[in-house]
């Protein structure tokens, strides 16, 4: 077995080595490193499908200009202008960030945050749900979302002798996100605030851990893993001395509340990180991009929200920057042109986000098709230039050695985008 | 000669009441044996019009608390049968009313809801219309005006049509404010319509995802049947173009026609003409003339949608994933599509399904197969244990945590139904905590006296515990006894102490809600 004896032991020592079972004939990653030294991953997902154009504009391409009202794109000068991004991928093209997203240029300009615009799905499909699938999957093609039901992280997980058993994979929500789906120990954790501990005390937690006792039943094998995670993130989250929980207060002034709900799930990760416990890959979701209509308004809310998150996480998790990476996506990119209810319909390219100390940021990664009739994608929507699955290949090898074929099965990668490293 | 059979009835009373109810009642299961499956269903699937008078008579003594600037009151459910232009000034006079009653016909809603299903005689009714709520799904909480609309989508669209036919239901819900709203058809244009209605009407209301062939975009003879009139499924193109057709079909919401009129401010459905795209249409593979009567290009999609083949697989393979497993039986779904497209223009079609479904022998045996949703865990516990409950905020909230907001799903797929979105980590303890929070009453949802709802025979804590994992699932193990007891630190022969006693009252409510706690409560 291709295990490196240090990782023999140190799986062993934290007891994880019987929770792994290698799948057969797979080539496992040799050199994985372990969950302490390579970074966390965060998955954000921007739910709904997000307008890429709108939230990062080719502020002075002439199509674009002649295709949206005024309201729906950046603007590159007057007083709603956006904020400029040096390195874009057309040098004629002045590309402009949303003017809500303060946060976002701030982390683009210091250089740990990299764009890469029209990314996205290259099937056609521009339904959410079926879209939502096969990213959530790591798949591009329908024909094969009835075969594969795992999600491409749990895939990354099941051959990852590093992957650990306990609070190594958490959803901040109420469900396990759909690419943790396929890995047993994933968790959701939706809150934080009032510990995790079951209601009722150490009386209920004891009939409970009695009463779900017998193995085999999927309902019995979740309340165990359940009172098994509960108890230990509870015990640590910190506590007073009468053992109230002590609220969470986020580091360098940065405050979760000014991004609404998003705030709230990114303050669990905040804190889930913060315990030390290994968490290793997580997920988190924000909503309010199916802008069909009233777009200006609601585009802007979820901008700010987003921006805003992503700007308090990051200023808050200071300690974890180099052990970290934040990636964003969204099913699909929305309609070049607007329609009469002032919004846009579903698409296809969108832009995809890359946050880290190691990223090669402050730039945009890979091409611009550009957005005359005879380069759109059936000659509505932003044609995707960059494979969704060419990013996260990137961001996962930049964690250690990876079977990108087991992970995205039938990906064939088109030349690196250099999101990493020299 | 053989052994008489041990096989119990396989239609037993506890799985059959639990997955097309709310679970039995104090003597449910008795009267349903006597019934037998086929009679009570039938009975079921002719509920008379309205509420039974047990139901209407708990509807009436609700109270729901509000509170805000001045007003702190516990106020009964008015706005359940009001018409929708009495409550539209809520929206229409924005400014006027405090949020707090703007959001209040979303609370009565939820609270109706919740006192129908721990009350209705016809359970299965309750049980159809949760489906369509799903299936028809709107975002309450999202958008105060689908909050206002909200009591006459659950009684003039869902409610009405749950077990009648499913062309008419479509239509209504078409032409509802709730969807007019939250699928944003609302504001569609001719010129360049808003595709949203029109794209979540063929994946999620009728064809179903599994019939959209993306690949062929705007090609559409190159979708099987379509030169013969019977496209095998929909494309992009069929998309826009029924955004095309629904142009027009609004709500009266006071906005400007034109210089010299404007729409009243009502809240009801309207259709006006000059806002409708009336040229020529395609829409699977069927060609509409330029210019038709008003409402006819609509109502034309919606005849073609309703009757494609596609929906009654899709629409019949939900109905079995509700009612009877995950994972649906392929045999099942295409009997039960039969009986679908056969019965499409019966007024009754959506009944006949759901007969077809559950006198089926696949229903028989998927006990135990479904995971109970937050909402029927409180309604199934409230049921079982004679808990006259009253919702409250907190109870609503925390079913929301277990992940049911009720009325409040974002996406247009609706609520899952499956049980992994149900059991992960966050929402196993909110589901603990949500029967243990009623047993005790923590969040003002009614007074309860387990000592009341028991025989007067039961006189030890382990009987109590038999009683209450009988009474809440059916059966009770000898291991869940012991979990309880052994958890607890009491003995299997402890008496249950002085009757009516603060402390062993207090102590015969966990022993319930322990009971509803146990892995079997959690599936029906």
């Amino acid at each position: 077995m291709p295990l490196s004896r240090r990782t023999l032991l140190k799986s062993a020592a934290a007891g994880a080595v019987s929770t792994w079972t290698p799948a057969p004939g797979l080539s496992l990653f040799a050199a994985a490193a372990q969950p302490s030294e390579r970074p966390l991953l965060v998955i954000v997902h921007l739910r709904g499908g997000a307008d890429g154009l709108n939230l990062v504009s080719p502020a002075t391409d002439s199509d674009f200009i002649a295709a949206r009202t005024s309201e729906l794109r950046v603007a590159a000068d007057g007083p709603g202008a956006g904020y400029a991004l040096a390195n874009g991928p057309d040098p004629k093209i002045d590309f402009r960030l949303h003017a809500a997203a303060g946060g976002i240029a701030e982390l683009y300009q210091s250089g740990v945050l990299a764009i890469v615009h029209a990314a996205g799905l290259t099937d056609g499909t521009r339904s959410h749900f079926v879209a939502t699938d096969m990213i959530e999957r790591g798949i591009a093609d329908e024909a094969s979302l009835a075969r594969i039901r795992d999600g491409w992280l749990a895939r990354y997980l099941q051959i990852d002798p590093a992957a650990r058993a306990e609070a190594g994979a958490i959803s901040a929500a109420g469900a396990v996100s759909g690419e943790l789906v396929g890995w047993k120990p994933a968790l959701a954790v939706p809150d934080l605030a009032g510990g995790l501990a079951p209601a009722g005390g150490p009386q209920a937690h004891e009939v409970l851990t009695r009463l779900y006792a017998s193995a085999g039943d999927p309902v019995c094998d979740a309340g165990r893993a359940a009172l098994a995670a509960m108890a230990t993130i509870d015990r640590a989250v910190p506590r007073d001395a009468r053992g109230a929980v002590i609220p969470y207060s986020p580091e360098a002034g940065a405050s979760y509340d000014t991004a609404a709900e998003f705030g709230r799930p990114l303050k669990t990760l905040a804190q889930l990180i913060k315990m030390d416990l290994g968490l290793d890959v997580a997920t988190v979701d924000i909503g309010g991009w199916d802008t069909h209509e009233y777009q200006p308004g609601r585009f802007r809310n979820a901008v700010t929200r987003l921006s805003n998150g992503l700007a308090a996480f990051w200023n808050d998790t200071t300690r974890y920057h180099d052990r970290m990476v934040v990636v964003t996506v969204s099913e699909f990119g929305r309609r070049l042109r607007s329609n009469r209810s002032m919004g846009t319909d579903h698409g296809r390219a969108g832009v995809m986000m890359v946050l880290g100390a190691k990223v090669k940021g402050g730039r945009f990664h890979g091409g611009w098709p550009g957005l005359s009739n005879a380069r759109l994608d059936e000659g509505v929507d932003l044609a995707v230039v960059t494979d969704y699955r060419q990013v996260l290949t990137e961001i996962l090898r930049h964690r250690g050695a990876l079977p990108a074929s087991h992970v995205f099965p039938g990906y064939v990668e088109k030349g690196p985008l250099g999101l990493f490293g020299a | 000669m053989a052994e008489p059979s041990m096989v119990s009835d396989p239609a037993s009373p506890s799985y059959v009441l639990a997955r097309l109810g709310y679970g039995p009642k104090p003597g449910d299961a008795a009267a349903f044996q006597r019934q037998g499956l086929a009679g009570w269903l039938d009975q079921q699937l002719r509920p008379p019009h309205g509420d039974d008078a047990d139901t209407a008579a708990a509807l009436a003594r609700a109270r729901l608390r509000i509170v805000y600037e001045g007003v702190d009151d516990m106020r009964p459910l008015a706005t359940l049968d009001q018409p929708i232009e009495k409550l539209w000034p809520l929206i229409a006079e924005h400014d006027k009313h405090a949020p707090q009653e703007r959001r209040r016909p979303l609370l009565e809603t939820i609270s109706s809801t919740l006192i129908r299903a721990v009350h209705s005689r016809y359970q299965l009714r309750e049980v159809m219309c949760s489906f369509w709520h799903d299936h028809f799904n709107v975002d309450a909480w999202g958008a105060e005006p689908v909050a206002v609309a909200l009591p006459s989508y659950d009684r003039d669209v869902i409610r009405e049509h749950c077990l009648g036919n499913f062309r008419t239901l479509l239509e209504s819900v078409a032409t509802s404010t709730a969807m007019l709203y939250y699928l944003s058809n609302r504001s569609s244009r001719a010129g360049a319509a808003n595709e949203n209605y029109g794209r979540e009407l063929f994946e999620l209301h009728t064809l179903g995802r599994d019939a959209y062939l993306n690949d062929k975009y705007d090609r559409w003879r190159e979708v099987p049947g379509a030169l013969k009139g019977h496209p095998a499924g929909y494309i992009d193109e069929d998309v826009y173009e029924s955004a095309r057709a629904f142009t027009g079909w609004t709500v009266e919401d006071g906005s400007a026609i034109d210089g010299g009129r404007k729409l009243p401010a009502t809240g009801r459905f309207a259709y006006v003409e000059s806002w409708h795209d009336g040229y020529q249409k395609r829409v699977l593979a069927t060609d509409f003339n330029e210019f038709q009567p008003p409402l006819a290009d609509g109502k034309r999609v919606l005849d073609l949608v309703a009757d494609h083949p596609a929906t009654a697989r899709f629409l019949c393979s939900k109905l079995v994933r509700r009612l009877v497993a995950d994972d649906p039986p392929p045999r099942l779904v295409a009997a039960a599509a039969a009986t679908w497209s056969q019965n499409r223009r019966a007024p009754d079609q959506i009944a006949k399904v759901v007969r077809a479904i559950v006198l089926s022998p696949e229903f028989i045996e998927a006990q135990r197969a479904k995971i109970r949703r937050p909402f029927a865990l409180v309604a199934g516990f409230a049921r079982a244990t004679g808990l006259d409950l009253m919702p409250t905020e907190p109870l609503i909230n925390a079913m929301a945590g277990a992940g049911q907001r009720l009325f409040g799903y974002p996406d247009p797929t609706g609520l899952a139904d499956d049980r992994d979105h149900f059991i992960g980590t966050g929402a196993m303890r909110v589901r603990w905590q949500l029967v243990l929070a009623l047993a005790l009453n923590q969040w003002a949802t009614g007074e309860w006296s387990p000592d009341a709802a028991m025989p007067p025979s039961i006189e030890t804590v382990g009987e109590a515990a038999q009683f209450w994992l009988d009474t809440l699932t059916g059966q009770a193990p000898p291991d869940q006894v012991a979990a309880i007891l052994g958890g607890m630190g009491v003995m299997q022969d402890q008496p249950l102490g002085p009757r009516q006693a603060p402390d062993s009252d207090k102590r015969l409510s966990l022993v319930a809600a322990y009971a509803a706690m146990s892995p079997a409560f959690q599936t029906s």
